[in-house]
């Protein structure tokens, strides 16, 4: 029997879900001292499936990330960026889909899309640090499409953080091929912290996840942390459509 | 340099009434042929809802069965995990006393914690508290085992004095193991003079290094029990067939299968930020590039598949850098026919075991023991 492997429709989910990327060439980025809020929750493991695409395999249990990032400081100036993640593996490693994101800043939003192919809406993204917990927000369209808190806040060290490279379905502008774009970025903590989770609102609809699939399970964990990230240069592709093991595709070394 | 035999029993889907049942028969006909071959030891782990990757979260029912087919194997009960949540510690001593009674005195006890979020989670286990619970309850087991009264009033469990029956056969207790996943945890094993379990792959450089440093902490350890098992386990996987190719295409595919279940888990760190786990637990876990350097057909030199010769050379490697010994994963997902693994351990077995007989089982072989 063939192993599991997400049943995500990526052509029908691109309609809404996926951006113009400029080819695979971009300069990296750095971002100086982001602020990064990152909430790990399990999800309902069949139903998860189909919030992955074909390509990749579900993790086990079934788990989504829900990221806020404000960066200070950016190419394109100030901006601020939420992401609702499916975690799963492309072969043997470990990443995230993308499921939808969000960006206060017009110009982050088209760089990001055509640079590293993310899927980015217009949206208000917050995230405020209170002495007692970090909150993480995101509103779009006049509804809010998340809110989440950090709890109980402790000082961890970054090194015990680990977030996934990410996958994000794009269209590639020239020949309108759908890709799923690897951006794996590194992190250089300044601080980091962990808390307990808690989910206040999600909008699973807003995120593109038109089915009802998204259904929370098991909390897990948030973290808040002080980073700079690299964002690197696009180093792999993969086919949509077929497992990672056949369908990658090295872009640049 | 002594060989046994390691049990994930990783379980493919379709899952019908009978496939559990064909996989745990195939497994029990192995240790019998392993035994009736002269090896060592057999291990099962101890896993919950890792599925297909391990369906052993019974494992001392199937090492029970395991002694009651056979005659001279040890039974390594390993690893345990000791977290409360998931094992009383009282019913940890009383279960490896019976077992040690009914193998004889055959038993070998392997400690842990689990290291993926997939079952602590599922038992609703604090990652930062594994380690104390596990150190706490590896202090206590011996005097379990050997005290005739005991009571406890600790961080993680506590108890008033009871007398914990039965006492294990073997005297004054059966060796203790302690699985070595992350980074330093064969200094944790060397500490407390227990044995290290190594389930990961470094290269044969890294691991000499982790065995030196493990053989010279032992020297000056505070041992948790009542006797010092200085001992260095490693984990590889074995196919070995006469002709090269067919060695290396059926290994292969072993390794490749395998490392792509324990990919499909869920690393305790990866979802859970915690000082408590520095490594990705069974993510890298026997991956093929932490093995070494491939050789002409790819395979790295750490690895026991191939021809003979080659997996005669693996094993001689890992002896050179002081391991005692290697246990060996057979199969996952039943992806190598039983027909196949029966004839590798043959192979095996006659043509690599004599390499590395000492005294004792040269006579066993010859009919002595």
């Amino acid at each position: 029997m063939p192993p599991r492997l997400g049943k995500l429709d990526a052509e029908a989910f691109a309609k809404t879900g996926a951006r113009e990327i400029l080819g695979y060439k971009t300069e990296p980025w750095t971002l100086k001292k982001a602020q990064i809020v990152n909430l790990n929750h399990e999800i309902d493991d069949d139903l998860g499936d189909f919030l992955l695409p074909r390509t990749m395999h579900p993790a086990i249990p079934a788990y989504a990330t829900f990221t806020v990032i404000v960066c200070a400081e950016s190419p394109v100036g100030a901006f601020a960026l939420g992401e609702v993640k499916i975690a799963g593996r492309a072969g043997v490693r470990p990443r995230d889909f993308v499921l939808c994101s969000f960006c206060d800043n017009a110009d982050a939003r088209r760089e990001l899309a055509e640079r590293w192919g993310y899927p980015t809406a217009p949206g208000d993204v917050k995230l405020t640090v209170r002495h007692d917990r970090v909150i993480g927000s995101i509103t779009a369209g006049g509804r809010s499409v998340l809110e989440m808190e950090m709890l109980d806040r402790d000082m961890i060290s970054g090194n015990d953080i680990q977030y996934l490279a990410s996958m994000h379905l794009a269209r590639k502008n020239d020949d309108g091929q759908l890709v799923l774009v690897q951006v794996d970025p590194e992190f250089t903590f300044a601080r980091a912290e962990r808390g307990r989770p808690l989910i206040r609102t999600l909008d699973s609809v807003a995120c593109g996840d038109t089915g009802g699939h998204l259904k929370l399970r098991n909390p897990i964990s948030m973290s808040y942390a002080i980073a700079d990230i690299a964002l690197p240069k696009i180093r792999f592709i993969c086919d949509p459509e077929r497992p990672a093991f056949q369908g990658t595709t090295r872009v640049a070394a | 340099m002594k060989f046994g035999i390691f049990y994930e029993i990783s379980v493919p889907r379709p899952w019908e009434r009978d496939t559990e049942k064909r996989v745990y028969d195939n497994c029990l006909e192995q240790v019998m042929l392993a035994d009736e071959l002269g090896f060592d030891q057999v291990w099962a782990v101890e896993h919950h809802f890792l599925e297909e990757y391990s369906h052993c979260s019974a494992p001392e029912i199937f090492l029970t069965a395991c002694a009651m087919k056979t005659r001279n194997i040890r039974i390594g009960h390993g690893i345990v995990v000791c977290v409360p949540q998931f094992n009383h510690p009282i019913k940890i001593a009383e279960r490896t006393a019976t077992m040690d009674i009914v193998s004889g005195g055959r038993l070998e006890v392997g400690t842990g914690r689990s290291a993926t979020w997939t079952e602590l989670g599922g038992f609703n286990v604090n990652p930062d508290e594994t380690k104390k619970t596990w150190d706490e309850i590896v202090h206590c087991l011996p005097k379990m085992w050997t005290q005739e009264r005991f009571g406890y009033e600790g961080r993680s469990w506590s108890m008033p004095v009871r007398t914990i029956l039965p006492k294990p056969y073997q005297k004054p207790h059966p060796p203790l193991w302690v699985a070595v996943t992350s980074p330093g945890t064969e200094i944790d094993a060397a500490e407390r003079g227990m044995g290290s379990l190594g389930l990961t792959f470094g290269s044969f450089k890294e691991q000499g290094e982790k065995v030196r440093n493990y053989r010279r902490i032992i020297r000056n350890c505070e041992p948790v029990g009542e006797f010092v098992n200085e001992k260095v386990s490693t984990v590889n996987f074995l196919y070995c067939h006469e002709e090269t190719e067919k060695g290396v295409k059926h290994g292969r595919r072993l390794l490749g299968t395998f490392n792509f279940l324990a990919a499909q888990l869920l690393a305790a760190r990866e979802a859970y930020p915690t000082k408590s786990y520095p490594s990705l637990g069974l993510l890298p876990t026997l991956r093929q590039e932490a093995a070494g350097p491939g050789d002409d057909h790819g395979v790295p030199e750490g690895i026991a598949i191939g021809d003979p010769e080659r997996v005669l050379r693996a094993c001689k490697n890992w002896e050179s850098v002081g391991v005692d010994r290697v246990n060996f994963l057979l199969n996952a997902l039943e992806t190598i026919p039983q027909k196949d693994v029966l004839e590798s351990l043959h192979t095996f077995a006659k043509h690599v075991m004599p390499h590395f007989r000492d005294e004792n089982q040269a006579a066993a072989a010859a009919g002595g023991r």
